[in-house]
C-alpha cells in the first residue's frame, strides 16, 4: 500500500481516537475484558510461587522437561506446517479455480473442525492401529500409527480447517483487480500469486495458523491417544499426583511457549495495515485447472475421506458392534444432555462475540501496539489446557465469587477464556474490511460515535460476528476438561457423557451422541459458510 | 455382537488356579454380556419391589451362585433424603446403576451426583475444603490413593464403627476415614495365542528376565502409579527403581491407560501387560473370541488389591444418611452387584467373586496400608527419573 494511503488511514484513525468520549472508555473496556480473561492465570502464579525457586529451576531443567519441550515444539511446528499445506491449497482451489462442485468441497473441507480431535484419534487408532479394522480388512500390516507422525497426521486432519477458513475469507475479500494488473504486466500466474496475492492473504493465513499452533500446544487427548509425549501430559501427571505447584510451574512454561508463538505470528502480521480493503472488491479471474483438474479432485476427496468418512464410519461401526446388550441405567443417554450442550455453547458464543467486539475494534482501528495488546493477550487463554483452567477457576471461584461456584455462569466464563480469540479473529478481519471513512461520513452527519458504529459498522461486520459465534459454538460443544471440572453437580453434556461411556469401554453407547454432536456442530459450520453469500458476490 | 458365541467348550484340564482363571473368568464375562438391559424393565416397577435378582447379573455362571451371605438391605434402615455424591472413575457409570436401584427401592431417596476422574475430584475436594466450601456429602473413588489424599487433608470425617465393621482391616482406613466397597486386583493379562500361560512369572520381580519386550504398561494411569507406589512401600525405592529400569531395558511399551493395554494384549500387539483384573473381563465381554487370559502374581505389589471406597466429607450435613448409604453399599445385594456386574472383588466375606477368580484371601496381596497410596508424588518423580513418564 502506498505511503500516502497509509497516512490517510492513520489520519482517519487518529481523528477517531482523539475523540475522548469514545476512545478512552473503549480502551478501558478493551483492557478490562483482557484482564478478566487473563484472571485465571493469577492462580497459576500463586501456585507456582509456593514452590522453592531452586526446585522450580530443577524441574524446568530436568532432561525429561527438556525432551518433552522439544517434542512439543516439534509437534506444534509439524501440525502448523501440515495444516498450511492442506488448508491453503484447499482454500485456493475452492475460491479461485474452476474446480467442479466447489460448493460441496468447501463444505467437506471445513467440516472436519466439528469432529473432536480425540474422537478422530480413537477412530484412527482403531482403524490403522496394529490389528486394527483396516489392517484386518486389507489383510496387510500397516505402517505404525503411534508416535510423532501419527500425532501430526491426526491433529492436522482435525485442525487444518482453521487455516482453510481464514485463508478462504482473506481470498474472498481481497481486491482481484490487482492480480489482473500484475498479469497484464506479464507476470506469470505463479509470480502474480507470490508477489500480489500471497502478501495480501498472509495475515489471514497467519491467523488460522496461530489457532492451529495454539491448539496443538494445549491439546492433551490426541497426543495421549497417539502415544506421543508432550507437555500437557507432564502437566496432567502432576495433577494426577496432586502436586499442583509443580503443575503450575509447568503450565507457566507452556504459556511461555504460547507467547513465543504469538510473537512469531505478530511479526508475520505486522504489515496488516495492508489488509484494509474496500468492500465490493472484484474477484480475480478464475484459474482454469486444465489437466490438474483430476489431481485436484482426488486431493479434495482424499482429505474428505480421511477427515470425515473414516471417523463417521468408525462411529457407525461402534454403533453396530456395540449392540443393545450394553444398555444400563447409569449409561442411558438423556435428551437433556443435548439441550445442556447446545444452550451452553449458544451462551458461550453470545458472550464471546459481545466481549470480542471492543478488542477487535481497538485492534483494527489503532495503529499502535497498545491498541492491539488486549487482542493479543486474549489468545493466552486459548493456550491454557482445559484442566489447568478448570482447577484455576475452582480455586478462584470458591474464594472470590463463591455464589458463582458450580454455576453455569462460571462454566460459560471458562469457555469465554478459552475460545474468545476465535471470535476476536473473525470480527477483526471483518472490521479491517470496513473503510473507516464510512464512520467519518456518519459522524459528519451528526451521529454520535456509538450510534455511528451501530448504524454503519455493525451491519457490515455482522457476517464476521456470526462466523465468530459459530466457531465458538462448535468448539464449546467439543470442550471436555474444563466442562468436567466446572459443571454443576448433576449437569451432563454430550461430551461428559461420551467421556464417561468411552472411559468405561462402552464404545457402542458413545457412538450415537458422538454422531449427533458432529451433526449439530456441522449445522453451525453451515452458518459460517452461509455467511459467504455476502462476501462472494 | 452376539455375546454367546464364546468358546465355552474349551475345558480346563488341570486344577491350576491361574490357568483356571484364564478361561472360566472369560466365560463368565461373556455370559454376563447379554444381561445389561433388564434394569430398564425393573425400574418402572413401584418402589420397594427391588429383589436380589435385580442386583445380580445373569448368565450360566451367575445362576449357579448361592445366596450371598451378609447383611441384607431389608435389615437396614430405609434411605430417605437427598445425598450429593462425587463419583470418581469411568466405572462411576456402573455404580450409578446401583444407585438407581436404591432410588427405585426407596421413593424418598435421591442422589445428586458429579462424575469425573478420581484424582481430579480429589484435587477439587481439597480445594473446596481449603476454601471451607465442600459441595458434596460423600466421595466414591476408584482408588484408595485419592481417598487417602482427601483424608490426609483433613477433608474427610471418620465413619462409625458399625459402618466399617463388615470390611476386613486391610480394605478400610485405620482411622475410619474411608471404607472399601469393591476390590480391584492388579493382574497380568496375556495373549493366549502368542504366549504360553506357564511362562507368566509368579512374581513381578521375575518379569524383566522372563519376558523380553512385548510387554505393555500405562505409566500415566492412576492404577499403575498406585501399583508402583505399593512396590515402593513394599520393597523400598532402590528395588523399585531397579525393577522399572529393567522393564524399560527389556523394551516395555507405553499406553495411555490399562483398557488400552488389555486391548493391545487381545490384539496380539503385546504378549502381556500390567492392568487391573477387570479390564481383561471387559475385553472378553466386548470381544468374546479375543485370545486373552489373566494371571496373578503372588505376595508382591503385582498382587496389590486396591479398592473403590466411600468417604464421608467433612462438613456434610447428611452424616446419618451418608453412613446408611455406605451400609447399603456393603449389603449382601450391593456386594453381589459389584461382583456380578462390575467383576470387582466383593468386600464382605459372604459374597464370592465371579467366574472362579481367586477370593481375596487367596490373592496374597502385599502387606501395606492402602491410605499410604496417597504418596503418588514420589512415584511420579521416580517414573520421570527413569524415563518411564
Amino acid at each position: 500500500m502506498a505511503t500516502d494511503d497509509l497516512d490517510r488511514v492513520r489520519e482517519q484513525v487518529g481523528g477517531e481516537t482523539t475523540d475522548s468520549r469514545v476512545s478512552r472508555p473503549l480502551v478501558a473496556v478493551g483492557f478490562g475484558v483482557a484482564l478478566l480473561v487473563l484472571s485465571p492465570l493469577v492462580w497459576l502464579l500463586l501456585r507456582a510461587a509456593a514452590i522453592e525457586p531452586s526446585q522450580a529451576v530443577e524441574l524446568l531443567t530436568l532432561p525429561t522437561t527438556v525432551d518433552v519441550t522439544l517434542n512439543t515444539l516439534v509437534l506444534v511446528a509439524g501440525v502448523t506446517t501440515a495444516s498450511l499445506a492442506l488448508g491453503v491449497p484447499l482454500a485456493i482451489l475452492t475460491v479461485q479455480t474452476d474446480l467442479p462442485f466447489r460448493r460441496f468441497w468447501t463444505v467437506t473441507s471445513a467440516l472436519p473442525l466439528v469432529v473432536p480431535s480425540y474422537i478422530g484419534a480413537f477412530a484412527f487408532v482403531s482403524a490403522f492401529g496394529p490389528h486394527g479394522l483396516l489392517a484386518d480388512l486389507l489383510g496387510v500390516e500397516l505402517p505404525e500409527i503411534y508416535g510423532l507422525h501419527g500425532t501430526v497426521f491426526v491433529l492436522t486432519l482435525f485442525t487444518y480447517p482453521y487455516v482453510f477458513l481464514t485463508t478462504r475469507a482473506a481470498l474472498l475479500s481481497f481486491d482481484g483487480t490487482v492480480v489482473e494488473a500484475a498479469r497484464s504486466l506479464n507476470h506469470t500466474r505463479w509470480e502474480a500469486f507470490k508477489r500480489v496475492t500471497l502478501p495480501q492473504i498472509t495475515p489471514g493465513i497467519a491467523a488460522g495458523a496461530l489457532l492451529v499452533a495454539l491448539y496443538a500446544l494445549s491439546d492433551f487427548g490426541t497426543p495421549a491417544i497417539m502415544q506421543y509425549d508432550v507437555f500437557t501430559r507432564m502437566i496432567y501427571n502432576e495433577f494426577g499426583a496432586r502436586r499442583l505447584d509443580y503443575a503450575s510451574v509447568l503450565s507457566l512454561l507452556l504459556l511461555a511457549m504460547a507467547l513465543a508463538i504469538l510473537a512469531v505470528e505478530s511479526r508475520i502480521n505486522a504489515g496488516r495495515d495492508g489488509a484494509y480493503v474496500s468492500r465490493g472488491a472484484r474477484r480475480p479471474g478464475e484459474i482454469k485447472l486444465g489437466k490438474w483438474k483430476v489431481p485436484a479432485l482426488l486431493f479434495c476427496a482424499l482429505v474428505a475421506t480421511l477427515c470425515l468418512l473414516l471417523p463417521v464410519g468408525i462411529l457407525l461401526l461402534w454403533l453396530v458392534r456395540g449392540g443393545s446388550g450394553y444398555a444400563a441405567g447409569g449409561f442411558s443417554f438423556e435428551p437433556s444432555f443435548a439441550w445442556n450442550s447446545v444452550s451452553l455453547a449458544a451462551a458461550a458464543a453470545a458472550v464471546c462475540v459481545v466481549a470480542a467486539l471492543p478488542l477487535a475494534y481497538l485492534s483494527a482501528r489503532s495503529d499502535d501496539r497498545i491498541g492491539s495488546l488486549p487482542d493479543r493477550l486474549s489468545y493466552v487463554g486459548y493456550a491454557v489446557p482445559g484442566v489447568v483452567l478448570g482447577l484455576a477457576l475452582v480455586y478462584l471461584g470458591l474464594r472470590y465469587v463463591p455464589f458463582l461456584y458450580q454455576s453455569v455462569l462460571l462454566l460459560v466464563f471458562a469457555y469465554v477464556v478459552r475460545f474468545m480469540p476465535q471470535a476476536v479473529g473473525t470480527t477483526k478481519s471483518s472490521l479491517l474490511q470496513v473503510d473507516p471513512s464510512y464512520v467519518e461520513a456518519a459522524r459528519s452527519l451528526g451521529y454520535p460515535p456509538l450510534a455511528a458504529f451501530r448504524r454503519v459498522v455493525l451491519p457490515l461486520v455482522a457476517p464476521g460476528i456470526v462466523a465468530g459465534a459459530a466457531l465458538v459454538f462448535l468448539t464449546t460443544m467439543k470442550e471436555l476438561p474444563a466442562t468436567l471440572m466446572l459443571r454443576p453437580t448433576g449437569f451432563e453434556t454430550f461430551v461428559t457423557y461420551i467421556w464417561l461411556v468411552r472411559d468405561a469401554g462402552y464404545y457402542g453407547q458413545a457412538a450415537i451422541p458422538a454422531l449427533v454432536l458432529v451433526a449439530v456442530s456441522g449445522l453451525s459450520m453451515l452458518v459460517i459458510l452461509g455467511r459467504e453469500k455476502y462476501d462472494a458476490t | 455382537m452376539d455375546a454367546h458365541d464364546d468358546d465355552d467348550g474349551r475345558i480346563v484340564d488341570s486344577g491350576s488356579r491361574r490357568r483356571f482363571l484364564a478361561t472360566t473368568g472369560a466365560a463368565a464375562a461373556a455370559s454376563l454380556a447379554g444381561c445389561g438391559g433388564f434394569l430398564t424393565g425393573s425400574s418402572d416397577d413401584a418402589s420397594g419391589s427391588v429383589s436380589l435378582s435385580d442386583f445380580r447379573g445373569s448368565g450360566p455362571m451367575v445362576e449357579q451362585r448361592g445366596e450371598p451371605d451378609g447383611t441384607s438391605i431389608s435389615e437396614l434402615p430405609d434411605l430417605s433424603g437427598e445425598l450429593t455424591v462425587y463419583l470418581g472413575g469411568g466405572e462411576g457409570g456402573l455404580y450409578l446403576d446401583l444407585i438407581e436401584l436404591l432410588e427405585t427401592e426407596y421413593a424418598d431417596f435421591d442422589v445428586n451426583h458429579q462424575r469425573d476422574s478420581s484424582s481430579d475430584l480429589a484435587n477439587k475436594i481439597i480445594e473446596e475444603s481449603r476454601a471451607g466450601a465442600v459441595q458434596a456429602d460423600a466421595f466414591l473413588a476408584v482408588d484408595a490413593g485419592s481417598l487417602g489424599a482427601v483424608a490426609e487433608e483433613d477433608a474427610a470425617a471418620s465413619l462409625g464403627e458399625d459402618v466399617l465393621e463388615p470390611v476386613p482391616d486391610a480394605f478400610r482406613d485405620g482411622q475410619g476415614r474411608w471404607v472399601g466397597f469393591a476390590g480391584r486386583a492388579r493382574a497380568v493379562p496375556y495373549n493366549t495365542n502368542e504366549f504360553s500361560e506357564s511362562d507368566v512369572p509368579s512374581t513381578v520381580h521375575d518379569f524383566p528376565d522372563t519376558i523380553a519386550g512385548s510387554m505393555g504398561w500405562g505409566p500415566s494411569y492412576g492404577a499403575f502409579q498406585s501399583f508402583v507406589t505399593a512396590m515402593r512401600l513394599d520393597r523400598g525405592d532402590d528395588a523399585t527403581r531397579d525393577w522399572l529400569n529393567a522393564m524399560l531395558e527389556a523394551g516395555v511399551s507405553q499406553y495411555g491407560n490399562e483398557w488400552e493395554v488389555s486391548n493391545a494384549v487381545a490384539n496380539g500387539e503385546l504378549q502381556a501387560g500390567f492392568a487391573n483384573h477387570y479390564y481383561t473381563l471387559r475385553v472378553k465381554r466386548s470381544r468374546p473370541d479375543a485370545p486373552i487370559g489373566l494371571a496373578f502374581t503372588e505376595g508382591d505389589a503385582g498382587a496389590l488389591v486396591n479398592v473403590s471406597g466411600a468417604q464421608l466429607l467433612q462438613g456434610s450435613e447428611n452424616v446419618d444418611l451418608a453412613e446408611n448409604f455406605f451400609r447399603h453399599l456393603l449389603s449382601a445385594e450391593a456386594q453381589e452387584f459389584f461382583a456380578t456386574r462390575t467383576f470387582a472383588y466383593p468386600m464382605i466375606p459372604g459374597v464370592e467373586p465371579v467366574g472362579g477368580l481367586p477370593t481375596i484371601d487367596e490373592l496374597n496381596p502385599p502387606d501395606i496400608d492402602l491410605t499410604e497410596l496417597a504418596d503418588v508424588s514420589g512415584t511420579v518423580d521416580m517414573l520421570r527419573d527413569v524415563g518411564a513418564l
